[in-house]
């Protein structure tokens, strides 16, 4: 049988640049398996969580009454083709996690429970709480909780369908896992915990499910409606009302994991962008080096084609025996760690891995095409030269290249170190591009972080007062330091944004806690001014959100307030836009806690805690990956500089022996090849870093338009330092690297025959 | 003597694939000497000048140039002994690629204390006008004559060729040669050069013959003839 004798240096070529192959080999196989794993694990956990709204069949929606349901709303729900479920709860305060547990009794019929870790409450003194909010408090079965006035036993670590991430308000801006938790327990258990914190929730599941979101919107309109005609008549008014559709503890998994997958296969099309180059100017290179036997093997009647499979068969065969290892270790073993950093953000139930053609396609069919691609398109524009241009080694496609002059002012060191910016410039092209995306991704490592201190820091230093209480009717304190003030909430209208929360404040006129002149017009808080870009002189629009009164308000300030999206105007315009008397208030604002308010009365509390809740839960779920960007930058950028400055000397090897032979010492030498390639590297570290801000800058604010609330990007000037050090060192390690490569080219290298 | 070679011996490989390429070479070599070194395919010429270059060490004997020892010389010693003393020519040029011809020719100026004048130099060569081109702009001949205005621009006391005219046709190489003997006189360089060509040496002081890595001929020709005057 006729075998094909080139073949044989596939294994040669292999065994030479055994470590360069290894290196891109181990790379390729922790971002394919990552990204596969990722993908895996997400998608599973997807079907799961979107089975979930059948398996635990979740509700369409819910409200809450200020008291109990009438009969009369619920036939007239009914009638509606709604089904109505009682979901009261407690909120109750706990020791142990100094935070807050929204009770309910365990689930029969709707919002049904997911038993993760021990049994589900038996007896009045037991409780089953939410696994990551125990996770977050390294809570476990068979610890006790003193809750409210009781004390009970944690039973079994538990998902509540309708709680897949924590959000205990709408407009939260993120859940914290942390100092919220929902929990379960029996009938008789809740009984027992009293209604001073009881909540008249319900939920509702339609006959028939709405087929689009707009559909579910648009009958929760209609639902609503129902609520506010029964409210005018029977005075029970909606305290809160909010569909499925628009209700993040419900959607926000689906939502988040949807972005996450696309986030991924664009950080691994870009890996592999970026290493089917490095693998194109390697061949190229080959090629250049290997003129005159291609001129040959084409003289002696080898074909293009038999020629392209054999330069492609190397870097083809490393993508695809990584793409399939990546695929394995990604089924087994970064499945897992994705699911556990998935686990460290939602309380999601349990999972089974399913085959994924995405994920396969995503991180195997995709690489290998691209890198193809990329491949054969360099290698079919090198090849298509006729043997005896290849014999000649005139490998220019232009007829001859012309020298770029060069003012001769100039020290030679600094043409000759020009002449090897121009002579390499697709590597320096290439080394640009990936540092760039190292730094895009150790921008995201190290930003975030003190991004999120800053924006704590922020926080506590602005708080309005050290407590916040908000009532449901007005009640007096013995606490002269304590001020009173008006609020309601309005939400924007939706536009670009989506609509949401503003707290709309009347305050005192020479109010302690708020230090603003009022004049016409409103103050807006820094996050509103941030987050919708107003300024001084704009226009508001706010409209109720159980209502249709609008209002419109001219932004005459900007108050330093960055926890929340707020507008502060004087009480008493306040009490008169909104209609109640001179003497209403709704609120205080105090340093120090006030114990006389009736409970009953007392509506919310807010401390510098629940402020920095946003802040508290991006910590947890933010925290490994931020470690994994700075692993994955770092990587980027030591193997994309790596192999190409190697590639540098290599191509220059005969030069570098010359220049040994005329007498130059290494360190001249070195001044020149390494130089050049610390230059582009440095300047490519600290050029790029503008643009990746300015990226950054543009990314967070789309990330965030999605979210309620706002985080300003403000990244503090030691995280860019940082970052060039970080990348400056990193290439230290490589420039010894290749000083001890310069050291090693021989001067015999010279005097071989130039082919 | 200003160029005193002792007792050398090379070997190349190991256990029974070893090969003795110079077998104890003893020669001298005056100061502005144009010496040719003859011999067939492996008689252990090249070895022998890229260890007078400093390029490869002897397994035994030495070097001395006006005196100093070349096997006392560490790395670095043996880099300042090439850029103080030598230049070197070789039968592919070894120009750097990306370099212009003048910029080829400023890598020996740059080494030298007090190099030759570049354009001046450039001139002598016949480059001047080709002086912004690339190598692989130009014909072999302007390649090798730049590869010479590289070697010579540092003027140094030894100029090592090997092989120069190997890859180059009649006309050319004698126009190399020419080159060469040009320096020799003008700048007093010791010459010493490597070829298979046998009517070079008639243009030579001296001619050493190598023969299976030991010297068999090592005369002073009586007269010389100009490298235009020679025949093969």
């Amino acid at each position: 049988m006729k075998r094909n004798v080139l073949k044989k240096r596939f294994f040669r070529e292999l065994k030479s640049e055994f470590g360069k192959y290894l290196v891109i080999f181990l790379f390729l196989i922790g971002a394919i398996g990552f990204v596969s794993g990722f993908l895996v694990a997400s998608n599973s956990m997807l079907a799961a969580y979107d089975e979930s709204f059948t398996t635990y069949r979740v509700e369409d929606g819910n409200f809450e009454l200020s008291a109990p349901i009438e009969e009369t709303l619920l036939a007239t729900l009914e009638q509606e083709g709604l089904n109505v479920y009682e979901n009261l709860y407690l909120t109750e305060e706990v020791k142990e996690t100094s935070g807050r547990l929204r009770i309910f009794k365990n689930r029969a019929e709707v919002n049904l429970v997911c038993l993760m870790e021990g049994e589900l409450p038996m007896t009045a003194d037991e409780i089953a709480i939410d696994r990551m909010h125990a996770d977050n408090n390294k809570l476990s079965v068979g610890d006790t909780l003193a809750v409210g006035d009781r004390t009970l036993k944690i039973s079994g670590l538990v998902a509540l369908s309708d709680y897949s991430a924590l959000y205990e308000k709408a407009s939260d801006m993120m859940f914290d896992a942390t100092k919220f938790g929902v929990a379960v327990m029996t009938e008789e258990g809740f009984a027992t915990m009293g209604d001073t914190h009881l909540h008249y929730s319900y939920s509702w599941r339609y006959d028939t499910s709405p087929e689009s979101d707009k559909e579910a919107t648009e009958w929760a309109e209609k639902v609503l409606a129902l609520l506010m005609s029964n409210a005018m008549i029977t005075g029970n008014a909606p305290v809160n009302f909010l569909p499925a559709v628009s209700n993040l503890a419900i959607q926000f998994v689906g939502d988040d994991m949807g972005r996450d997958n696309k986030m991924m296969a664009v950080f691994l099309y870009i890996i592999i962008a970026i290493l089917a180059f490095v693998f194109a100017i390697t061949i190229s290179n080959t090629i250049t080096k290997e003129a005159l036997v291609i001129g040959t093997l084409r003289a002696s009647g080898y074909t293009k084609a038999e020629l392209i499979r054999h330069y492609l068969a190397l870097p083809m065969t490393v993508v695809a025996v990584a793409a399939v290892v990546g695929n394995v270790l990604g089924y087994t073993v970064f499945k897992e760690v994705a699911a556990k950093m998935y686990y460290a953000s939602y309380s999601l139930p349990t999972f089974v891995t399913l085959w994924n053609v995405d994920a396969f396609v995503r991180t195997t069919v995709i690489p290998v095409v691209m890198m193809f691609v990329i491949n054969l398109g360099m290698l079919v524009r090198k090849i298509s030269l006729s043997p005896l241009r290849f014999i000649r080694r005139d490998l220019s496609k232009r007829k001859k290249k012309k020298a770029l002059r060069l003012n001769s002012k100039m020290s030679l060191m600094n043409r000759f170190r020009l002449r090897i910016l121009l002579q390499n410039l697709p590597n320096y092209i290439t080394i640009l591009v990936g540092v760039f995306f190292a730094n895009v991704l150790l921008l995201f490592g190290f930003v975030l972080p003190p991004l999120v201190d800053n924006y704590e820091k922020d926080i506590t230093s602005n708080l309005i007062a050290e407590y916040q209480y908000v009532l449901k009717m007005s009640t007096e304190t013995a606490v002269e330091s304590a001020e009173k003030y008006s609020v309601t909430a309005l939400q924007t209208v939706e536009g670009k944004l989506k609509s949401e929360e503003v707290m709309v404040y009347g305050v005192a006129k020479d109010s302690a806690y708020i230090d603003a002149e009022f004049g016409d017009g409103v103050l807006i808080s820094t996050a509103y001014a941030g987050k919708h870009g107003l300024s001084v002189g704009d226009e508001i629009t706010l409209e109720e959100s159980f209502g249709e009164q609008t209002y419109t308000f001219t932004v005459a300030g900007v108050y330093e307030y960055p926890a929340a999206l707020a507008v502060f105007m004087e009480q008493q315009e306040w009490n008169e836009i909104f209609g109640l008397g001179g003497g209403y208030f709704n609120g205080y604002f105090s340093d120090v806690e006030l114990t006389d308010l009736d409970e009953r009365l007392l509506a919310t509390k807010i401390t510098a805690d629940d402020l920095t809740k946003t802040t508290r839960q991006l910590k947890v779920s933010m925290g490994e990956l931020m470690d994994l960007f700075l692993v994955f930058g770092v990587a980027v950028f030591l193997l994309v500089i790596y192999l190409l400055s190697k590639l540098i000397i290599e191509k220059n090897a005969q030069s570098i022996s010359m220049t040994k032979i005329l007498g130059y010492t290494d360190g001249e030498i070195n001044k020149l090849y390494v130089w050049m390639t610390s230059v582009v590297v440095v300047v490519s570290l600290i050029g790029t870093i503008p643009l990746v801000n300015y990226i950054m800058k543009y990314l967070f604010a789309a990330i965030l338009a999605d979210y309620p609330g706002w985080l300003p990007y403000s990244v503090p000037f030691a995280a860019y330092i940082r970052m060039a050090v970080l990348g400056i060192v990193a290439y230290a390690v490589v420039a010894f690297i290749q000083m001890r490569k310069v050291k090693g080219v021989s001067k015999s290298e010279a005097l071989k025959a130039v082919e | 003597m200003f160029i005193e070679i002792k007792g050398i011996k090379r070997s190349f490989g190991e256990g029974e694939s070893r090969v003795e390429i110079l077998k104890g070479i003893d020669l001298g070599i005056e100061k502005g000497e144009f010496c040719v070194l003859l011999g067939p395919s492996g008689s252990g010429k090249t070895t022998l000048l890229n260890i007078l270059g400093g390029i490869d060490s002897a397994d035994e004997g030495y070097i001395a140039i006006d005196g100093e020892r070349m096997e006392d010389m560490n790395e670095k010693a043996l880099t300042m002994y090439r850029r103080k003393h030598l230049g070197y020519v070789f039968q592919m040029y070894n120009l750097i690629p990306n370099l212009n011809i003048k910029e080829n020719i400023e890598t020996g100026a740059y080494l030298s204390d007090n190099p030759l004048d570049v354009d001046e130099l450039l001139k002598v060569l016949g480059l001047y006008e080709h002086r912004h081109k690339l190598p692989n702009q130009l014909s072999g001949g302007q390649q090798q004559r730049t590869a010479i205005g590289r070697a010579i621009v540092k003027n140094p006391d030894i100029l090592l060729c090997d092989e120069p005219t190997g890859a180059l046709d009649y006309n050319t190489s004698k126009e190399i040669l020419k080159l060469i003997e040009e320096v020799n006189k003008k700048y007093g360089n010791t010459v010493v050069m490597v070829t298979h060509n046998d009517a070079i040496k008639h243009m030579a002081d001296r001619v050493v013959k190598l023969h299976d890595g030991r010297i068999r001929e090592n005369y002073k020709n009586d007269s010389k003839v100009s490298a235009t005057e020679l025949d093969w």
